[in-house]
């Protein structure tokens, strides 16, 4: 019944640099479906950022098999070209690679070289603005390096979108940005995702930030996957986290304590709303 | 308890000169207006803002990487226009940036840290004693012989501490230096710029976004458009939330919810900023 949009069975790969093999990845079998949001989630060295080169084909399996989108990218007759489309990737700090003299050229770059006629590049450009709350009559004209970091890195997203990929990866999208460039950088691809049904992996070593997006994680830990499960299972392990060299968010860990302490928490509690009316009502009781 | 100022900065206003506007027109843009602050010699202070509320440009006037426009800041004593000072300032007072990677120059660990003091002549047997001695502090004693690249994130931030440590400063600014690292990390990091300031009686400085950090420091003070408009100790800072979320700094939610906690009855003290205090409040 499941619509898988991504399956990797087994995979595993390993760096080959002369004589020296490293095994980054091993055996790794995952199913995500199509049009949710998950998060990919590991310290550095667990083998994330290798996983997802394979989403895309720049990386290819040394063992096992991943298909993405119905394309088997272990095959030896690939078509990258379409895989690439249909695979948006937006790298850690992607401002770095603007390079248009204006917004519009930057962006118009991967459209221009799909064939597409001037006036569906045009569109797309436009629409992709709109998409990360660039309007275009403002932006589309102003060169890409006068933006704040916040407004380049969504210049850098809109690029990827105006080529209207069925899968967005986005590795460490929010690093360096302050709160309220985080956030809104969230909302606009929470946006995307609901108007345009994109299917959304996102790197993260921070699962507090990425867990209001998310609807399924994936921890990785020393090329292995060692869980797998929503935001709010996941989070109920606290110190098992710790081990994987992940910090629980702040909110779980004062739960933990409290329980330690003898207060009966659920272990499911969540959110701030639930671990208020839990707290409240246990005080009551003890009054 | 009035112990001397290291750091006196009286009435400084700076502007970044020539910004590019539109049409390539010049502008100054105010990025600090009629700043006071008085750090003494330490303490442990932070310096909150969210970007460009100007916590950065304050934290470069303290070590003479800029000068302000008007106003002066003194270093212990030592007016840091005075260029024949300025050597003597930056020692004094050393700043760690963002990005470890910018300030590491040598090939393997234990060379980076002893740079600076190489640079400056000192004999080979004082920088060994230097270079050991701030390796141990900063806890990268084991990795001294590894090129930077193999090391993490956190790890690389550790070395460019010791780097600064090995020239025996005074003062640590810490300029949003846990901002590209991982959640862990950031605060092994925070953990560490205590540690040197109880242990060693080290001033630190630590200007970031995150009020997380602010919890366990001395003095708080909240920047916005080039002033501070909030300072006190973290309970006084973190009583207004709604006047923080005004400042566009995103609230923990441990103090979150002792703060809803609060509101709805519950006897929890207005201090309790941490973690593991909220705790203790909410079950003695």
């Amino acid at each position: 019944m499941s619509d898988a949009i991504i399956v990797a069975r087994h995979l595993s790969h390993t760096y080959q640099s002369g004589p020296l093999q490293k095994a980054a990845l091993i055996d790794v079998s995952l199913e995500i479906e199509r049009g949710s949001c998950v998060a990919i989630i590991g310290f550095n060295g667990s083998g994330k950022t290798t996983l997802v080169q394979h989403f895309n084909g720049l990386l290819r399996p040394s063992e096992g098999t991943i298909i993405v989108d119905g394309i088997d990218v272990g095959a030896g007759n690939v078509d990258l070209r379409a895989l690439r489309q249909r695979v948006g990737m937006l790298f850690q700090f992607p401002e770095g690679q603007l390079f248009g003299r204006t917004v519009f050229a930057d962006i118009s770059f991967g459209p221009r070289r799909m064939n597409l006629s001037r006036r569906e590049i045009r569109t797309r450009v436009l629409e992709a603005l709109e998409a990360v709350g660039l309007p275009h009559h403002e932006y589309a004209w102003r060169s890409p390096f006068d933006l704040s970091g916040g407004q380049m890195r969504r210049v850098a997203l809109a690029g990827v979108l105006a080529m209207r990929p069925s899968i967005l990866v986005l590795d460490e999208p929010t690093v360096g940005l302050d709160a309220s460039g985080r956030e809104e950088f969230y909302s606009y691809l929470g946006r995307i995702r609901r108007e345009q049904g994109v299917t959304i992996v996102l790197v993260s070593h921070d699962m507090a930030e990425v867990s209001s997006l998310a609807d399924q994680l994936f921890v990785m830990y020393e090329g292995r996957q060692v869980m797998e499960g929503s935001p709010r299972t996941i989070f109920a392990q606290g110190e098992q986290l710790r081990q994987w060299k992940l910090a629980p968010p702040p909110l779980s860990e004062l739960l933990a304590l409290l329980r330690r302490r003898g207060l009966a928490i659920p272990s499911d509690t969540f959110t701030l709303d639930e671990a208020f009316s839990v707290l409240q009502h246990s005080a009551q009781k003890s009054l | 308890m009035s112990k001397p100022s290291l750091i006196d900065i009286q009435h400084i206003s700076y502007a970044y000169p020539a910004s590019k506007g539109k049409k390539g027109e010049t502008q100054p843009v105010a990025a600090l207006r009629e700043v006071n602050l008085q750090v003494r010699q330490g303490e442990y202070l932070v310096v909150l803002g969210h970007n460009g509320s100007g916590k950065s440009t304050l934290a470069r006037h303290c070590n003479a990487l800029l000068l302000p426009d008007d106003g002066r800041v003194l270093v212990s004593g030592l007016d840091t226009r005075d260029t024949s000072k300025q050597r003597t300032i930056r020692e004094r007072v050393g700043i760690i940036f963002q990005n470890p990677d910018n300030q590491i120059i040598a090939t393997v660990v234990e060379d980076d840290v002893a740079w600076a003091l190489a640079v400056r002549g000192l004999p080979a047997a004082v920088i060994r004693e230097r270079v050991d001695a701030a390796m141990a502090a900063v806890g990268i004693t084991q990795l001294r012989q590894l090129p930077p690249h193999k090391l993490s994130g956190g790890q690389r931030q550790r070395v460019a501490i010791a780097g600064m440590l090995a020239l025996r400063p005074q003062c640590i600014i810490a300029d949003e230096a846990t901002a590209m690292l991982d959640p862990l990390s950031r605060q092994e990091i925070t953990l560490l710029l205590h540690q040197l300031n109880q242990e060693h009686g080290l001033t630190i400085i630590q200007v970031t976004h995150l009020l997380e950090e602010a919890a366990l420091a001395q003095r708080v003070a909240v920047m916005e458009q080039g002033r501070i408009v909030l300072e006190g100790p973290p309970a006084t800072i973190f009583a207004d939330l709604e006047r923080l979320r005004a400042l566009k700094l995103a609230i923990p939610d441990p103090v979150e919810l002792a703060d809803r906690l609060r509101r709805a009855g519950m006897m929890l003290s207005p201090t309790a900023v941490t973690v593991e205090a909220i705790a203790e409040e909410i079950i003695p």
